[in-house]
């Protein structure tokens, strides 16, 4: 039997996608050991394979199929642009992707000027700015603390991740539009759907039915 | 950069392209060669097209790639030129032109290098070699049959055996969609939802939509009908009675007869779900796929209206093979053998060059490889032993006085 392998976006999602793979049956020992060292773990018996990796990583082992199924939020997966099979999404790690800036930023997303827009997510904010909104904007690539963009004069606006709003707040900024909601999913190689078929459907379906039951 | 580095930087390729040498150039043209010989033997017939052709040859709904991603620049009178993207298009172009009046079937293959500028670090090549054939002016469900048997044949030749092809039918969707009375951004969401199996985003868009029940079962359980192609069918006809629809699914049922009546069911699959990648096909499409591999590494279909587009009305089916594709997983899968030079190296003196050239000469004459080297006074016979070694010569004869 071949290996099936799973890359996992490091953290907290990691070892909530373990827990639901426990509950149907797919389990491995060795990744619950906290001080391992090891970069990849194998269960024998069921031909599975895990690996974490950065989030931002896992489409591209996913889509170059050296990963045959990845699980990471929709975020990474908008951002990354990459050929993937979606096939899932796990209800979790719920957020919103939004705009946000200082109130007196709000109409300028109206009158159509050219802005600055901060961001993590360059690909995401060009295709909200110019596919659905339809301004011409300057976007800037950060990599952190995007908050920091509006009040000390970099941008007029950010594009990032809103879970409970409550940094935008305490940073005098507030959501102005949202673009998308976003939750964990699981993605699939477009070669290994169909040479693991079986096998693939069948962890899918299982995977299913435990998030519904949630 | 130290004086002694002086050079190094010319050692590099660009991003995306990369040197194909040794053993591994050895191997890929003798499987190229191989591949080539199917297609001949089916009659096809080779045409060669330029490396690089106008811009609206490939553009829009001609094209396979987006005009981003082409390679472009001008000429001196300051149309736009772009290396070539795909192949398919250049040959309706040749059909349109040179077989204006022809009625019957024309068959065409093909080997090139196609260029599609992508980004970079993602682990694609921007240059890969493509063999492919067309065959124009057959619209029966044989010709469909025949260009996947084909395509099982060349995979099969190269030592390939574990892979899969997939087949389609681009009118499906299409069908279902006019059914269902989308619009065109409707449409396209749905397809992008569709294209990365995103049955869970599917069902949403569909909740916000207006859409009748029976035609949304069909949408939401795509996923599912792929595999039992009977069941699938079955499953489709009970809900809808869309002609394109029913047109689509009757004739992926007779491919799917005559390719089983080739013995090769157990290479195929019927995906309902499959979308086309390029606009300009209309009817069967596939996808061949293998263990290895991040991506297909064969693919065609059916393009009944690209033709026209050049000035002839002629149906047509297709299909490609990515050379580099298929290497890759030869490779993975360690099926690859490795080719080595073999042949005999003759190494002699200048004393005796016109004996050596004899030899030489008998030997090719019998089909042998030879390669012949003048001996140096300064290098020794082991010398030219251990190089005989490294190349992978199968003998070294060193021409002596009494050599025959």
């Amino acid at each position: 039997m071949r290996y099936i392998t799973f890359a996992l976006a490091k953290g907290r999602l990691a070892k909530h996608t373990l827990s639901l793979l426990e509950q149907i049956g797919i389990t491995c020992e060795e990744m619950k050991d906290e001080k391992t060292r090891k970069l990849i773990f194998v269960n024998e018996e069921l031909g599975y394979r895990f690996f974490l990796s950065k989030a931002t990583d896992v489409p591209t082992y996913v889509e170059m199929g050296a990963a045959d199924i990845g699980v990471v939020g929709k975020d990474t997966i908008l951002e990354a642009g990459r050929k993937l099979y979606e096939v899932l999404d796990l209800n979790v790690g719920k957020c919103r992707m939004c705009v946000a800036g200082p109130e007196s930023a709000r109409e300028k997303l109206h009158d159509g000027s050219l802005i600055r827009v901060a961001s993590k997510y360059p690909r995401i904010a060009k295709d909200y700015f110019y596919n659905t909104k339809h301004q011409t904007v300057e976007i800037i690539k950060l990599n952190g603390s995007v908050e920091l963009a509006p009040i000390v004069g970099l941008s007029e606006v950010i594009v990032d991740i809103v879970e409970t709003g409550s940094t935008l707040k305490e940073n005098g900024l507030k959501v102005l539009e949202e673009i998308c909601p976003l939750s964990a999913r699981v993605v699939v190689n477009e070669v290994s759907m169909k040479m693991e078929h079986e096998r693939i459907t069948r962890l899918i379906k299982d995977l299913k039915k435990i998030v519904s039951a949630n | 950069m130290s004086e002694l580095n002086f050079g190094q930087e010319l050692l590099h390729t660009p991003g995306g392209v990369r040197d194909i040498y040794g053993a591994e150039c050895a191997s890929r043209l003798k499987i190229q060669q191989e591949l080539h010989q199917v297609m001949i033997s089916y009659g096809f017939h080779d045409i060669q097209t330029p490396t690089f052709e106008y811009f609206d040859i490939f553009s829009k709904e001609k094209g396979s790639v987006q005009s981003q991603a082409m390679f472009k620049f001008f000429d001196r009178g300051n149309n736009t030129l772009v290396l070539r993207p795909d192949i398919t298009p250049a040959i309706a172009r040749c059909v349109s032109k040179y077989d204006r009046e022809e009625e019957m079937p024309i068959r065409l293959c093909y080997m090139g290098n196609t260029f599609v500028n992508t980004t970079p670090y993602k682990g694609k090549l921007q240059e890969v070699t493509q063999l492919g054939a067309e065959l124009f002016n057959d619209t029966s469900s044989d010709a469909d049959a025949e260009m996947v048997v084909l395509t099982i044949e060349s995979l099969l030749k190269s030592g390939l055996r574990e892979f899969q092809l997939e087949i389609g039918h681009a009118d499906l969707l299409r069908g279902l969609v006019e059914e269902a009375g989308f619009s065109g951004t409707e449409a396209d969401e749905l397809f992008e939802l569709i294209e990365s199996k995103n049955f869970f985003g599917v069902e949403e868009l569909l909740d916000r939509l207006t859409v009748a029940k029976p035609l949304k079962e069909i949408f939401v359980s795509l996923s599912e009908l792929q595999g039992s192609f009977k069941e699938s069918e079955q499953f489709v006809k009970e809900r809808t009675d869309n002609k394109r629809v029913l047109k689509a699914l009757d004739r992926l049922k007779k491919v799917e007869q005559i390719v089983a009546m080739y013995g090769y069911e157990q290479y195929i699959t019927v995906d309902l779900s499959m979308l086309s990648n390029y606009s300009y096909y209309t009817g069967v499409i596939f996808r061949a796929y293998t263990y290895g591999n991040g991506e297909a590494l064969a693919s065609g279909g059916r393009y009944d209206g690209l033709v026209a587009q050049f000035g002839k009305d002629a149906p047509a089916i297709g299909t490609v093979i990515i050379v580099d594709q298929l290497m890759l997983a030869l490779e993975r899968q360690q099926i690859l053998k490795k080719e080595k030079f073999g042949g005999t190296l003759v190494v002699y003196p200048a004393e005796y060059r016109e004996k050596a050239h004899h030899l030489a000469a008998k030997l090719r004459g019998s089909g042998k490889v030879v390669q012949m080297i003048r001996k140096s006074s300064g290098r020794e016979l082991e010398q030219y032993q251990e190089y005989a070694g490294r190349i992978g010569a199968d003998d070294v004869i060193f021409v002596q006085a009494d050599t025959i």
